[in-house]
Parts: C-alpha cells; structure tokens; sequence
C-alpha cells in the first residue's frame, strides 16, 4: 500500500508541484492545507505517513502547526519546504519537531531524497 | 575574555600551533630526526608560557604534559613510535582546542582530560616507578562508562541551509547518546560565515558504524570522521557537559586570521574609497595645473602626486596578508584526508610568502580545502594502482601561489589519474550537450561540462572522472571573487586546478565600453575576447539573434538595450564576449575605449534602477561610470 502525504501550503501551485512530484514516486497525496490550523486539523483526521510544511502560511504559520502536531503525535513526520534565507525560521521548526527541509526551488530528486530520510 | 592580550596570544599560539603540526608530519617521516623535535618543544614550551600568564590551567596543564613527553623521547625513554605520535597528533589538535575555548572564557577540561591521562600513560609505560601514582584509574566498571567520541563532520559543498543540516545532525546523534560540546557552539551555525564544517562530541554506547549511518542519515554529509575517546568519565560527568557545550574552534580554514591590530575591514574599504577619489581628483589637478607652466606649482603637484600614489599604495597593503595564514593549516588537511582515503601523498606548498587581499584569502580557504580533498581522494590513485602504473607510490600534491601581473595565481597540482575524458564525452553525449560525433573535448570543455550542476553529482561520472562533487561550488565561489578557474588535465599523468583571484577586491581591472553618451565598465575577469561586429558573425536562431563565433553558437544581446537606450544602428560597434561558468553571450557596444584599473565604489540600488549594475566607479576625467554586473547577463 502506498504511504499518505498531507501537503500543507498556501500557494496552489506549490502544492501542485509538489503533489506531482510525490504522486509520480507512488505516494497517495489523501489531503491538502492552506493554513496551519488547517494542517492541524487534517492531519487528526488523516492520520498521513508524511505531512509537507510550508512555513508562512496564513492562521498558524508552518512552524507552530509542526509544534502542533508533533504535541499530539511525537511519531509525527513533517517535512519543511524552505525558501532560500529563511534559515532561521527552518532551524525553529526543526526544534519544533520537524524531521527534515528542503529548498525551493523544489528539485525532485531533492525533495524525494529528503522524504526518503523523514520516512526511513 | 576580549583585551588586546587575548587577541595577540590567539594569534601567537596558532602560529605555535602551526609549527607544531608542521613539527611532528616531519617527524611522521623521519622520526629520528632531532630537528622538528626540538621545535615541537620550543612550540610547546612557548604556549606553556604565554598559557600560565594568560591564566589558562587546563592549557598550561596539557602543554606541560606534552613537554614531558618530548622530554622523555628526547631522552630515549619513549619510544617515538606510531602510537606515540598519534596521541601526540592529538594533543595538539586538544591544545588549539583547549585554547580557543580559554580565550572565549569557557571551559577548556573537555578537550584536555582524555588526552591528559594518554600523556601520562606515554610518560608512565617506560617509567614503572612513577606509574603506580601518576595514574589514578577510574574505579568505574568499563561498562559503566558511556564511550566519548569525537565526530567531525563536513557538509556537501552545495548544501542548502547548513546551519539547519548541522542541526539535523546533532539531532540525529542525541538519539544514540548525549552531546557534551559543539564547535563552532550551534549559536554560530546560523552566521553566514558557517559552511558546514563543525564537530562535537559524544557519548555513546553505540558502534562507530552506527554513529557514522546516523549521522549521514541526516542528508548532505560529505565527510564523517570518528575519533575514539579511551578515558570517557571525565567529559561524561553532568558539570562537564553543563559547561562543556561551548566552543571550541573547529580550526581549518575557518580559523580567523592574524589579527595584532583590529580594524573593521568596513574602515578600510573607506580609507580605500577616499584614497581612489583623490587619485582622480589628481589627474583633474594636474589638467588643471598644466597651462600655467608654473615651476613651483609643478613642483608642489608633482610631489603630491607621489604622496597620494604612495597613500593608495599603503592603505592596499593594509588589505594584504600573505597566503601561508590560511594554507599552513593545509599540511595537517592533507595528511588526514591521505590517511581516511588511504593514499600516500608528498605536499608540497609554493610561494607561501605571496600576498592577497584578507577578504579575499578568508574566502577561498573552503575552495582550495575542496579542491586537496577531490585531489587527495579522486586524483591520486592507490599505492598499487600507481605501482602498477610504473609510478612511485606516493603521489604528489603540489599547492602554489604565484603572482603573475594582476593576478594571483593558486594551482593545485597532483600526479594521479587525471580526468577520464571519455567518461565524460560519453555523459556529456547522454545528456545532448555535445554533439554525438564528437571523438574528443578539450580541456575547457572538459571543465564546462564536470562544471555545470547534475553532471559532476552523478556517482559513476565522478568516480569515473576521478572529480569529486561540488567543482561547481568551487567555480562559483571563484567568480563571486571575480576570478576564473582553470583545468588542466592528462590521462595518467595527473591534473593541474588554476585560480585566477584578482589582488585586491577594491581596485579591478575593467573594460570600458561606450555606449551613447554614457561609458560603462567591464570587469576583465568575465571576458573573453572582443571582436568587431560584422554582418557575417551575426545570425537569427528562432527569432533570436546569435553571434557566430568559430563553431560556436553565442547568445547576442546590446547593452544599449540593456541599460535602455534607445535601439540605434550598430554598424561599427564591436563585440565584447562574456564568459560565465558555463555559458558565453555576446555583448554589443559602439566603442571599446579600452581598459583600465577601477576603484570600485559601493553602490546603493536605486529603486526602478536595472539589477545590471555592481557598483560604479570614477574616471579620471571625473565623470561617474556603472559598473556591468556581467554575470547577470550571460
């Protein structure tokens, strides 16, 4: 059975390109969010094997919602998408619980491999 | 601790530590020699002494214990064996330790404890009449104690983030035990100096292979290096890790520099400044001086002409630092990446002595460190191998610096393999980027296409090539400086890495281009050659208009277009041709008026003004003159 990815980001297209990119390695994307408390929320009812974090997003950012969700599952593994310069605020949410990044401009095989760390 | 003295016994012990290190690679070769051993103890003696007026035990402690041992070797009541040398090796790398975290005011006793007790064990093994109470054993059971391990590691050159990586790591380690130190501490994982090259300390029952899988498991991991500690109570009590997750300097070519007088490099790029207005306000001065054919004004601007040459002069010799501040911590790189890779390597470093801009040399640490590893783990060949190849075993590694006019040039050379060209021929055909009939690539081509970013990262390339990952990193880097990278390469014989650097960051060498009214400069660094533009060079691919430059195929653009000026008929004008990394463009101007060097002046974006421009500069007639950010254009 294939692994379920919650992609949670408030641009539709990062979560398209992101979508195809994890649907094309056989992932079953079971959920999107456009906001951390909505993040929140779908990850209580889906249960997903991966949760991808934007980290601005509007209503609870990305961090918080990792904090969030890791309060109520430490098991819970969320991946942070970056944008170049935000170190900072990446560095927060790996504190915060968060088990690995990448960088935008999304490369495939980068952002495969680095699901392949969070999940292995 | 910041005083002055601080500062001066920082600098001063490196330069101790330095030839420390230099000391005992020379005695790894002939260890009989009683040269290097008796300047491994004027080294340590020194540090012993600077150490006890600073007030610094724990260094002052592990110093004296050093001597010690010399002391016995000299006497020949230890032997200088392997054995000896390694925790030798490892004093030294304990000491810089141990004084850089003294000099931040923290505690030294994690660095120096374990290494301490192996001293005294050198001392004690030969003299059994002090041994009984010179070691007081820890009466905890073995299995009680948690291992300490010290883990070096070193992050992918290109890595994103990797302040964020080197957390991850940690974080990977903390699940197989405890952190008691980090260097640099994790608060400077986040400046933008920090590349990715940090180490810490741990305690752990877990196997060394378990350290090393966890610790890759955190992605981007170039290299992991672990260090067993044997006497693990000492770093493993709760005050020492409480205090012990300080700093210690990582070293390498992270280490600041000399520094006997401080001076904000910001003061001197403004005394810089102000000295190249005053150049050009002399030349107007001597226009303006020349139709009066007055002897005494003459002589009055004549002399304060040669002040003010001799004043620009000076404040760019404050910028200089001679190349060995940063390379002498090469020798000790080289030998522990032969050891890891297993490899018999004779460095070798040329032109130690010769002088670069501070800014500049801080920078181009990380890529020369590269480029000895890619040398050391891809060119080199095994002993065997090179048996094998009718050559002597050990191979040869060559660092130079060389001034050769308004460069500095750096090579690394090594005798090893050299790059599979056909390897790479092949990929290159893969990837559609040559032509499928090409039977060869010359050595520019060679390096445009190990360049460009996804060709070198492909494993069988890199393996097969005999280039590690990251040259693009390198080459990037390069032209951030303004300079430009060179290959060398011969099957079997082995490969040569040039880096052109300018001198100086603060007076460049430029093309000036008119174009209108306006004139612009270009920096040398990025160009390749300039031709006049004729009819039959020029062509249109796809509506696009192309430059025809023997067999190859350039992207035309006008910097009148660029800098938006209205479009005008260009015959007579010429083509200057711009090279990036991987790319040539051709760049039309009406006039080429000829180069020159440039004080670069910083330059505050207007708002709505064209991202082309890195700066402006002064003419000597006075009037200003943009500067093209030609690698934006290419």
């Amino acid at each position: 059975m294939s692994q379920k990815v919650l992609i949670c980001d408030d641009a539709v297209f990062m979560r398209t390109m992101l979508g195809d990119i994890l649907q094309q390695a056989g992932f079953e994307i079971v959920g999107e969010a456009e906001t951390g408390a909505q993040a929140v929320e779908r990850y209580q009812e889906l249960h997903p094997d991966l949760v991808t974090m934007d980290i601005v997003m509007p209503d609870m950012g990305g961090i918080d919602a990792v904090r969030e969700i890791t309060r109520k599952d430490p098991a819970a593994r969320v991946l942070m998408c970056s944008a170049m310069g935000q170190q900072a605020l990446v560095v927060e949410a790996i504190q915060a619980g968060a088990k690995d990044f990448v960088v935008k401009p999304f490369q495939p095989s980068r952002v495969l491999e680095a699901v392949q760390r969070v999940l292995g | 601790m910041s005083s002055r003295y601080a500062d001066l016994y920082l600098t001063e012990s490196r330069d101790h530590l330095n030839a420390a290190n230099a000391a005992l690679l020379e005695l790894e070769r002939s260890p009989n020699a009683t040269g290097p051993l008796e300047a491994l103890f004027r080294a340590v003696h020194t540090v012993k002494g600077m150490s006890g007026v600073m007030g610094f035990g724990p260094v002052g402690e592990l110093s004296h214990q050093m001597e010690s041992v010399l002391a016995a070797i000299r006497d020949g009541a230890t032997r200088l064996d392997a054995d000896t040398l390694a925790v030798l090796f490892d004093a030294t790398d304990a000491l810089e330790r141990a004084i850089a975290a003294s000099v931040t005011g923290s505690d030294a006793t994690p660095w120096t404890n374990e290494v301490l007790a192996r001293l005294r064990g050198l001392v004690g093994a030969c003299a059994p009449a002090s041994s009984a109470a010179g070691l007081p054993r820890q009466s905890l059971p073995e299995s009680m104690a948690a291992e300490a391990l010290d883990v070096d590691v070193c992050l992918l050159a290109d890595t994103s983030l990797p302040g964020a990586r080197a957390l991850l790591v940690l974080q990977r380690a903390r699940s197989l035990g405890d952190i008691v130190a980090v260097a640099p501490p994790e608060t400077a994982f986040l400046e933008p100096g920090f590349a990715g090259t940090f180490s810490f300390r741990l305690t752990t029952e877990a196997r060394d292979a378990d350290v090393e899988r966890s610790v890759r498991a955190a992605g981007h991991v170039d290299r992991v290096a672990l260090r067993r500690r044997s006497s693990p109570r000492e770093v493993a009590t709760p005050e020492a890790s409480a205090r012990g997750v300080d700093a210690w300097d990582a070293g390498h070519a992270h280490a600041p520099l000399e520094r006997f007088v401080r001076i904000d490099l910001r003061r001197l790029d403004a005394m810089m400044n102000l000295a190249g207005e005053l150049v050009i306000a002399r030349s107007r001065l001597a226009q303006l001086a020349s139709p009066y054919r007055d002897a005494e004004l003459q002589d009055t601007m004549d002399q304060a002409s040669r002040l003010i040459g001799d004043l620009q002069a000076s404040i760019l010799s404050t910028r200089m630092v001679p190349v060995w501040q940063v390379f002498d911590r090469f020798p000790r790189m080289v030998r522990d990446a032969a050891r890891d890779a297993g490899r018999e390597v004779v460095f070798e470093i040329v032109g130690r002595e010769i002088e670069l801009d501070r800014s500049l040399l801080e920078q181009i640490g990380d890529p020369i460190v590269h480029l000895l590893r890619n040398a050391v783990g891809h060119g080199l060949e095994s002993p065997e191998e090179r048996v094998a190849a009718g050559k002597p075993p050990a191979g040869r590694l060559i660092l130079s610096a060389v001034r050769e006019s308004s460069a500095v040039v750096i090579r690394v050379v090594d005798d090893g393999r050299g790059v599979d060209r056909a390897a790479v021929l092949m990929r290159a055909k893969a990837m559609n980027l040559v032509d499928a009939d090409r039977e060869t690539l010359s050595d520019d081509e060679l390096l445009r296409h190990i360049a460009r970013p996804g060709f070198s990262t492909a494993r069988e390339v890199s393996a097969l090539s005999g280039r590690g990952v990251g040259i693009d990193a390198v080459i990037t880097r390069v032209r951030a400086l303004g300079g430009a990278l060179e290959l060398r390469t011969r099957s079997g014989e082995g490969t040569t890495v040039s880096l052109r650097l300018p001198v100086t960051l603060a007076v460049i060498p430029a093309l000036l281009a008119l174009v209108g009214p306006e004139t612009y400069a270009l920096p040398l660094t990025h160009i390749r050659e300039t031709i006049k533009l004729r009819e039959d060079v020029c062509s249109t691919v796809r509506g696009r208009r192309v430059l025809l430059l023997r067999d190859e195929v350039l992207t035309l653009r006008a910097l009148r277009e660029v800098v938006g000026l209205p479009a005008r008929d260009e015959a007579g004008g010429q083509v200057v041709v711009l090279e990036g990394a991987e790319r040539r463009t051709g760049l039309i101007v009406d006039q080429i008026l000829g180069q020159q060097e440039i004080v670069v002046k910083p330059f505050d974006p207007v708002r709505g003004a064209s991202a082309c421009f890195s700066g402006a500069t002064i003419l000597a007639d006075g009037r200003p003159a943009l500067i093209v950010e030609v690698s934006s254009l290419i």
